[in-house]
C-alpha cells in the first residue's frame, strides 16, 4: 500500500522477479535464442553481401526488415558497459567525502527517532560513491574516502566492505561477483514515512546532484506508514548483502501447511500392535483415531496434494508410516522441564576431514562425507548393513515369500559400515531418502550422485552445476531432490531425469544450504548473500526473502508443522522465521562460532542447533510462540517484535573438543548429534 | 586505535613490485620496467585477495576454521585456473619466522631429502580406520561425567571457587545430581550465570553424593588395600577421571591424615601406596589442586625426610619412597611454586636446613639431599654442592667410626651413591674434563675421589648412566619409573556407564556400544520417566567397577615383616603443628587425639598370587619389584 507513492522508486521496482524458471518461459527462451541464431545468420549474409540468399532466408522465415539491425558490439559486453556507466560522473571527486559528511550532518541533526532509520542509507550511499570514485579512476580519493568512512559503518558489513577494498581500479569491477550484485540490484531500505519526507526534503534543499543520483538509481526505499523502527528492530533484519527484503517480495500466499495423510489401513495397525503389548493400546486406541481425523481435516493453509505429483505410495511405505506412527506415540517430551537425552557419534580416526554428517529419519543411518571424495555409511543399529544377492541368486527366490525382502539380502556382506567411493572432491552433503533405499550425495567436482543402498553402488551421476555443489536434499516424499551449488542456482531433479526439472536462481552469491519444505511443495535456500528464499517448486517463483543473517547461512530447518523455518551460520545466530508472514521472529544468540546444524524436535516445540563451537544449545521455540504479539500488524515493520531475549536458551552442552555437525531428533524425541573428534592439530586454534 | 590501524594495513597489503621482478626473474624474464612491474603488483594482489576470498567458502563448507592449501586449490579450479601442486600438506603449512634488517619474513622451509632415506625408511603404520564411538553427551539434561566428556568443572573454574564461594555453589549445582525425589522444577539450569547479589558468602558444604561416597570408599580402598591389579586400576581412576573435584578435599585429607599415622607406626608399604596416590592426583589434569597443597606438602615431606619410616632401618628399602617423595616434591614445586607462595624457596630452605644440622639423621640427611637434587641443577648447584664436604665429613665418620651402627653404614652409602647421582651431571656441566682428582679432593673432601670416578663414568657413557646408576644403588631405575607405573598399564578401565537397561552396559572401547540404546524400549523408559527409582540415576552414574576382591586370604605374607595383623590400629599421636614441615616437628604427645584407621590383613605379596579376581595384568610396579627386592633381602640377612 505505501511505497508506491514514491515517485522515484516507483518506477525502479521491477526487478526481483526475473529469477523465474517456468517450462513455459523455458520454451519461449529457446524461440527466442532461435530467432536470434536466424538473426545472426541473415546479418552475415548482410555484411558479405549474398543479398539473394539473405532474401530468401528472410521471406522463409518471416523476418521484416525491422528485426535485423547491426548490433554496435557482443551483448554482454554492452550489458556491462552500460551498467557500469551508471557511474560515470564529470562531479569532483574531491567533493564526495564532503557530500558524505553532509548527509551526516543531517542524519546527525535530526530528531532520534528518525536518526537510526535515517543513518541506514549511510551504508549504501557509502559504497555507491566509493564505486563511482573507482569507475572515474580517482583511485587515490576512493582509498583515502573509504580509510576516512569504512570504520564508521555496521559491523556486519565489514566483511562486505573488505572485499570491497579490494577493489580498487576499474578493469577489477569487471567480473567481480560483489560489484555485480551491486550494480544489478538496488540495496532495499524500509523507512517510516515520517523519516522518508525529512530524506526527500534535505535532498531538495541541498541540491547535491551526486547524492540524489545514488539514491535515485541505485537505492530501493521501501516506505511504510507508522512509526518510525527502532535501532534494535533495523539491525534485526538489516545484513544483507543488499539490505532487507521488500516487503512486498512476502506477500504471495504460502501454503505451508502438512499435506493430508493418506488413509492407512487401520487393521493392519491392530493386527500389528496386539501382540505387543495388551495394556496400553486399548487405552490409546480411542484417542488416536480422532488425532488422525484431525490431522486429515482439510487445513486452510495446506496445499492440494497433487499440486506437486508425489509418487504413490508402495506398502512398503505404509508400513513405514505405521512404525513411524507407533514409535511418535512413545515420544518423550521435550521442554524446559523435561530436558533431553543426547546420545553423541564421534566420528574417530578422520584424518583426511569431515565435510558433512547426515541421519536417516528413523535415525537408523549415518552418513558422513570426507574431504577425501569418499562417502561412509554407519548403522547405528543391531541390524548390519547388507547388500542385495547376485542376480543369479535372486532369481531363485520365491517372491511370494512373506519376507521376500528379507531373503534377497546377502548376509555374507553384513558389515557396520559400507564405504561409497565415486566422488572426485570433498563431499559436502550425502543425504538419505526417507525410505532408506537410495542415497544422494554432492561435492566439490560439481557432480551429484544417486547411490543404491541395496547393492551399494552409484546409479546415477547428474551433472548440470558445473561448480562446487554445496548442498543437497532429499524430497520428504523421495523421487525429487534439490541441489544448490557455487554457480547460485538451485536446481530440481527428479530421480529418472538426468536433467533438472526446475532451476531456481535469484541469490547473488552461492547458495550454501537447501532444505525442503515438509509438504515438498517449496524449498529453502540460505546463501551466502546473506539472504534465505523460500520458492515455489510448482511454478519456481521465489515467494519468501528474509533478511537478518549477518553472515553466509550455512543451515536451515523447517518445524515440523511447517509454518516456521530456523536458519543460522557463519554469523552464529539462529533466526526464526514465520513463514506464514515472511517475519523475523526471534533471534537467538549463544553460540561463539558457525552453526552447522539445526534441527526441531518431533513436537517442534524446541530448536537444537550447533556447530564449530562444540557445543549443542537447545532453544525454546513454545516461549517464542507465546510471547508473539499476535495484535501487532505484520505489515508494519515496527510493530514487529524480535523476541531475542538470553532466556531463550534451554540448556548447553559442550563437547570435549569435537564439532557438532549434525543434530537430529529421533521419532522419540532422543536427541543424537555427531562430530568428527578434533585432530591434534585442529585443537590448537581453539585454545590460543 | 590500534584496531584501526590493522584494518587500514589489510585493505593495503600489496604485493611489492620487486616482489613481482623477482618471480619474474625466477621464470626466466627479465627488466621488466617498474610501471609494468607495478601494475602487475597490484593486479596480481586483487587476484590473490578474490582467490582468497573464494577460498573461505570451501572452508565453511570444510567445516573447518583453518584456511588449507586445498581450500585455495579449490578456489583456483572454481575460477577454472589450474591448482597449484604440491603443496599438499595436512596440517597447515609449516610456516618459519625470520626477520633481520627491520625487516619480518614468513618462509617455507624446504628441506632436502635423500630419497635412499625414504626409499629404504620402513613403511609407515598403516593408520586405525575410520570409526564411530557413542557416548552420552547428557541425560535427562545432565551431563555424564565420562572421559569421553568435558570435566564438570573446568580448572579455571576450581580456581574461581578459591576467590568466591559464590562460584563454588554454581558448579556444584551443574553437577548436582537430580535426585529421583526433586521435582523438576528444582533444576536450576538457567540460573548458572547469576550470582547472588548481595554476595554473602555460602557455607559450602561438600555433600557427596551417593556414588561419590561409594566411589571414594572403593578408590581409598582398593589404593592402600593388598590387591595390585585393583590398586593400579584405582590409581589409574585417580589419574585420569575428570569430576573429582569435588571429592579432592577428602582425598588431601585422607592422604595427610594417612601419612601422619603411618610414620608413627613406621609403616613403609602404606607410606608407598599414599605417595603413589598423592602421584596419580597429581597426573590428574582436570583437578585444581593449588587449594590442597597446604595438606599434600607436608605429607611429601614427611615421607622424604623422617628419621625413620620403616621398621627395621638396616633391612627395608624405606630410600626407594624418599626417592619418590623427593621426585614427587620435585614436580610440585615445579608446577606450582609461584611468587606468593614461595614453596619452591621454603622447601629448599628446610631441607638445606636439615643438611646442616648435626643433629639431623642420617636418612634424613639423605632425604634432603634426594629433595634437593630433584628440584634441578640450579638448586643444586647452590645449595647441595657447598654442603659436599660437610656431608662427606659426616659419612666418613660414620663408615670409619668405631661405633658400628649397621642402619648408619646402609645410610652412609646410600648418601654418597646419591650424591654422586645428582652431583656428577652437574659437575660435568660445571668442572672442565681436566680437573684431577685432588682438585675435587681439594674442593669436596673425602668425598672427592667418588665424585670424580662418577664424574668421568658420567662423561664417558651418558647414555648409559641412569642404569648403571640404577645398578649401583641398587634400588629400582631411577631414570625409568619416573615414568609412572600406572601410565604405562595397558588395563582396560571397567567403568561403567550404568543404565536401567541391560544391552547398553557393554565396555566403551567397543564402537558400537549404546547404539542399540536408540532402538531398545528399555531406554525410552529411562528417557521418558524421568523418575527412576533407584539411586544411580542418570547424571552421577560413574562406578569403578572392581574386580570382586576374594574374601581376606588371611595369608600372612609379610613382607614387611608387620608385627600385627589387627585390623584396626588404634593409635594414640599428637594432633599439635601437624600441619608444619614435619621435619620439625617434635612429636611429642601434647593433645592426644585418637585416629582410627582401617589397616589391611596384610599383604598378599605378589600381584599375580592376588586371587581369582586379581589377574595379572601384565602391571609390574616400582615397588612391587622393590618389595620384592626387600623380601629377597630380608631373606639373606
Amino acid at each position: 500500500m505505501a511505497g508506491n507513492e514514491v515517485p522515484f522508486s516507483d518506477s525502479l521496482k521491477t526487478q526481483g522477479n526475473m529469477q523465474q524458471t517456468l517450462p513455459l518461459q523455458n520454451a519461449t527462451k529457446a524461440d527466442v535464442s532461435d530467432k536470434q541464431t536466424l538473426l545472426a545468420v541473415l546479418q552475415f549474409l548482410k555484411k558479405n553481401n549474398l543479398k539473394g540468399t539473405e532474401e530468401l532466408l528472410k521471406r522463409e522465415a518471416s523476418i521484416k526488415d525491422d528485426d535485423v539491425r547491426p548490433p554496435t558490439s557482443s551483448q554482454s559486453e554492452t550489458d556491462v558497459s552500460h551498467a557500469l556507466a551508471a557511474y560515470k560522473s564529470a562531479d569532483d571527486p574531491s567533493r564526495f567525502a564532503d557530500y558524505y559528511t553532509n548527509l551526516k550532518t543531517f542524519i546527525e541533526s535530526c530528531l532520534d527517532a528518525h536518526k537510526v532509520e535515517l543513518s541506514v542509507i549511510l551504508y549504501p550511499v557509502f559504497i555507491h560513491m566509493y564505486l563511482e570514485m573507482v569507475y572515474n579512476e580517482h583511485e587515490s580519493y576512493a582509498i583515502s574516502f573509504f580509510r576516512r568512512f569504512s570504520k564508521e559503518q555496521e559491523d556486519f558489513y565489514q566483511e562486505d566492505l573488505q572485499r570491497l577494498a579490494t577493489v580498487t581500479k576499474k578493469e577489477h569491477m569487471k567480473g567481480n561477483e560483489l560489484m555485480e550484485s551491486f550494480k544489478a540490484s538496488k540495496f532495499v531500505i524500509k523507512m517510516s514515512r515520517d523519516s522518508y519526507n525529512h530524506l526527500k526534503r534535505y535532498l531538495q534543499e541541498n541540491k547535491m546532484k551526486p547524492l540524489l543520483t545514488i539514491i535515485q538509481e541505485h537505492l530501493f526505499i521501501d516506505v511504510f506508514d507508522g512509526v518510525p523502527r527502532t535501532k534494535q528492530q533495523i539491525d534485526a533484519t538489516s545484513g544483507g548483502l543488499m539490505g532487507e527484503s521488500e516487503r512486498d517480495a512476502n506477500k504471495v500466499k504460502v501454503f505451508y501447511g502438512l499435506l493430508k495423510e493418506p488413509d492407512i489401513n487401520m487393521p493392519l495397525e491392530e493386527e500389528d500392535e496386539a501382540p505387543e503389548g495388551d495394556d496400553k493400546p486399548k487405552k490409546k486406541k480411542p484417542k488416536k483415531d480422532p488425532l488422525m481425523m484431525k490431522k486429515s481435516k482439510n487445513d486452510p493453509h495446506a496445499p492440494a496434494f497433487n499440486r506437486i505429483p508425489l509418487p504413490e505410495m508402495k506398502d512398503q511405505d505404509k508400513m513405514e508410516k505405521i512404525t513411524a506412527y507407533r514409535e511418535a506415540l512413545k515420544r518423550v517430551k521435550v521442554n524446559r522441564e523435561n530436558l533431553p537425552t543426547i546420545c553423541f557419534y564421534t566420528v574417530l580416526n578422520s584424518y583426511q576431514g569431515v565435510t558433512s554428517i547426515d541421519m536417516a529419519e528413523d535415525s537408523s543411518l549415518l552418513s558422513v562425507g570426507f574431504a577425501d571424495s569418499t562417502i561412509r555409511v554407519f548403522t547405528t543399529s543391531s541390524q548390519k548393513l547388507r547388500g542385495m544377492k547376485t542376480a543369479g541368486e535372486l532369481d531363485s527366490i520365491d517372491r511370494d515369500a512373506d519376507d521376500v525382502l528379507e531373503r534377497m539380502m546377502d548376509d555374507r556382506t553384513a558389515a557396520d559400515s559400507k564405504l561409497l567411493t565415486g566422488h572426485s572432491g570433498p563431499v559436502y552433503a550425502a543425504r538419505f531418502s526417507r525410505d532408506r533405499k537410495y542415497l544422494v550425495s554432492c561435492s566439490e567436482d560439481g557432480t551429484v550422485r544417486l547411490w543404491s543402498l541395496l547393492t551399494w553402488t552409484n546409479l546415477v551421476c547428474y551433472k548440470g552445476h558445473n561448480h562446487p555443489v554445496w548442498d543437497v536434499e532429499f524430497s520428504p516424499y523421495g523421487h525429487y531432490f534439490v541441489s544448490v551449488g557455487h554457480d547460485r542456482t538451485a536446481r530440481l531433479w527428479a530421480t529418472d531425469h538426468h536433467v533438472p526439472i526446475r532451476i531456481f536462481s535469484g541469490h547473488l552469491s552461492d547458495m550454501d544450504c537447501v532444505k525442503f519444505h515438509p509438504n515438498s511443495n517449496y524449498i529453502a535456500t540460505g546463501s551466502n548473500d546473506r539472504f534465505i528464499r523460500l520458492w515455489d517448486i510448482l511454478n519456481g517463483n521465489c515467494v519468501r526473502i528474509f533478511s537478518g543473517h549477518k553472515g553466509s547461512v550455512q543451515t536451515l530447518c523447517f518445524s515440523p508443522d511447517g509454518r516456521f523455518l530456523a536458519s543460522s551460520g557463519v554469523d552464529s545466530i539462529v533466526l526464526l522465521w514465520d513463514i506464514s508472514t515472511g517475519g523475523l521472529m526471534a533471534q537467538m544468540k549463544g553460540h561463539t562460532d558457525t552453526v552447522y546444524s539445526l534441527c526441531f524436535s518431533r513436537d517442534g516445540g524446541v530448536l537444537a542447533s550447533g556447530g564449530l563451537d562444540n557445543s549443542v544449545k537447545l532453544w525454546d521455540v513454545v516461549k517464542v510462540l507465546q510471547e508473539v504479539d499476535t495484535d501487532a500488524d505484520t505489515s508494519i515493520p515496527s510493530s514487529v517484535h524480535v523476541n531475542d531475549s538470553a532466556g531463550l536458551l534451554i540448556g548447553s552442552w559442550a563437547t570435549k573438543a569435537t564439532p557438532v555437525l549434525c543434530i537430529h531428533f529421533t521419532r522419540k524425541n532422543l536427541m543424537i548429534a555427531s562430530g568428527p573428534a578434533a585432530l591434534q592439530e585442529d585443537k590448537s586454534p581453539h585454545k590460543t | 586505535m590500534a584496531d584501526k590501524e590493522h584494518k587500514e594495513q589489510k585493505i593495503g597489503s600489496q604485493i611489492s613490485a620487486e616482489t613481482i621482478k623477482v618471480i619474474a626473474e625466477s621464470v626466466g624474464i627479465g627488466g621488466i620496467p617498474d610501471d609494468a612491474a607495478g601494475v602487475l603488483a597490484e593486479d596480481s594482489s586483487y587476484r590473490l585477495k578474490q582467490i582468497v576470498q573464494e577460498a573461505v567458502k570451501f572452508m565453511h563448507h570444510g567445516k573447518r576454521h583453518r584456511l588449507s592449501t586445498t581450500d585455495i586449490d579449490n578456489a583456483l579450479r572454481a575460477q577454472n585456473v589450474e591448482p597449484l601442486y604440491g603443496f599438499q600438506t595436512g596440517d597447515g603449512i609449516p610456516f618459519r619466522f625470520a626477520s633481520g634488517g627491520g625487516r619480518e619474513l614468513h618462509f617455507v622451509e624446504e628441506k632436502e631429502f635423500d630419497l635412499q632415506e625414504i626409499v629404504n625408511a620402513t613403511l609407515p603404520k598403516i593408520p586405525i580406520d575410520i570409526s564411530l564411538k557413542a557416548h552420552w553427551l547428557c541425560i535427562d539434561g545432565v551431563q555424564p561425567s565420562i572421559p569421553e566428556n568435558p570435566p564438570p568443572a573446568s580448572k579455571d573454574q576450581q580456581q574461581k571457587e578459591i576467590l568466591d564461594t559464590t562460584v563454588k555453589t554454581t558448579i556444584e549445582k551443574q553437577v548436582k545430581v537430580i535426585t529421583p525425589l526433586a521435582e523438576p522444577h528444582k533444576i536450576k539450569h538457567k540460573h548458572k550465570g547469576i550470582t547472588d547479589l548481595a554476595k554473602v558468602k555460602d557455607l559450602s558444604n561438600h555433600e557427596l553424593s551417593v556414588e561419590q561416597q561409594l566411589y571414594y570408599k572403593e578408590i581409598t580402598e582398593a589404593c592402600v588395600g593388598p590387591d595390585e591389579a585393583r590398586r593400579s586400576e584405582a590409581l589409574q581412576s585417580l589419574a585420569s577421571d575428570p569430576g573429582l573435584h569435588q571429592m579432592l578435599p577428602r582425598f588431601s585429607t585422607f592422604i595427610s591424615e594417612g601419612v601422619k599415622i603411618n610414620v608413627v607406626q613406621n609403616n613403609l608399604a602404606l607410606l608407598i601406596y599414599l605417595m603413589r596416590m598423592v602421584k596419580s592426583i597429581m597426573d590428574n589434569q582436570t583437578l585444581y589442586l593449588e587449594k590442597y597443597l597446604h595438606e599434600f606438602i607436608p605429607a611429601v615431606c614427611t615421607c622424604i625426610v623422617s628419621k625413620q619410616l620403616c621398621m627395621r632401618p638396616e633391612v627395608d628399602n624405606h630410600w626407594a619412597l624418599r626417592d619418590f617423595a623427593a621426585r614427587l616434591m620435585g614436580q610440585m614445586c615445579k608446577n606450582f611454586s609461584t611468587s606468593t607462595n614461595n614453596i619452591q624457596a621454603r622447601i629448599t630452605k628446610t631441607f638445606t636446613h636439615a643438611i646442616q644440622s648435626d643433629k639431623a639423621a642420617l636418612a634424613t640427611q639423605y632425604g634432603a639431599i634426594a629433595g634437593l637434587g630433584e628440584m634441578g641443577s640450579e638448586v643444586i648447584k647452590s645449595f647441595l654442592l657447598p654442603h659436599v664436604k660437610d656431608i662427606g665429613e659426616k659419612v666418613k665418620t660414620v663408615l670409619e667410626g668405631p661405633i658400628l651402627n649397621a642402619a648408619d653404614k646402609i645410610a652412609a652409602e646410600n648418601i654418597k651413591k646419591s650424591l654422586a647421582k645428582y652431583l656428577s651431571p652437574v659437575l660435568k656441566a660445571l668442572r672442565g674434563p681436566g680437573a684431577s682428582v685432588d682438585d675435587y679432593t681439594a674442593e669436596f673432601g673425602s668425598l672427592g675421589p667418588m665424585l670424580h670416578t662418577a664424574v668421568g663414568r658420567e662423561r664417558k657413557s651418558s647414555g648409559n648412566q641412569g642404569s648403571q646408576l640404577a645398578k649401583t644403588t641398587g634400588l629400582g631405575t631411577p631414570s625409568q619409573d619416573r615414568t609412572r607405573p600406572t601410565v604405562t598399564i595397558p588395563t582396560p578401565r571397567s567403568q561403567f556407564v550404568i543404565q536401567q537397561s541391560s544391552s547398553l552396559g557393554s565396555l566403551p572401547g567397543t564402537p558400537k556400544q549404546t547404539q542399540g540404546a536408540i532402538r531398545t524400549p528399555g531406554t525410552t523408559t529411562l528417557i521418558q520417566g524421568g523418575q527412576p527409582k533407584t539411586p544411580s540415576t542418570p547424571g552421577q552414574q560413574k562406578f569403578i567397577v572392581m574386580t570382586s576382591r576374594p574374601s581376606n586370604n588371611g595369608q600372612s605374607d609379610k613382607p614387611l615383616s608387620m608385627s600385627s595383623g589387627t585390623p584396626t590400629v588404634v593409635k594414640v599421636m599428637s594432633g599439635g603443628s601437624q600441619g608444619q614441615i614435619p621435619s620439625a616437628v617434635p612429636r611429642t604427645p601434647t593433645t592426644p587425639k585418637i585416629v582410627v584407621m582401617s589397616m589391611t590383613q596384610g599383604n598378599s605379596g605378589l600381584p599375580g598370587q592376588g586371587g581369582p579376581g586379581g589377574q595379572d595384568l601384565g602391571m609390574r610396579s616400582v615397588f612391587t619389584d622393590q618389595i620384592n627386592n626387600i623380601k629377597k633381602e630380608s631373606e639373606n640377612s
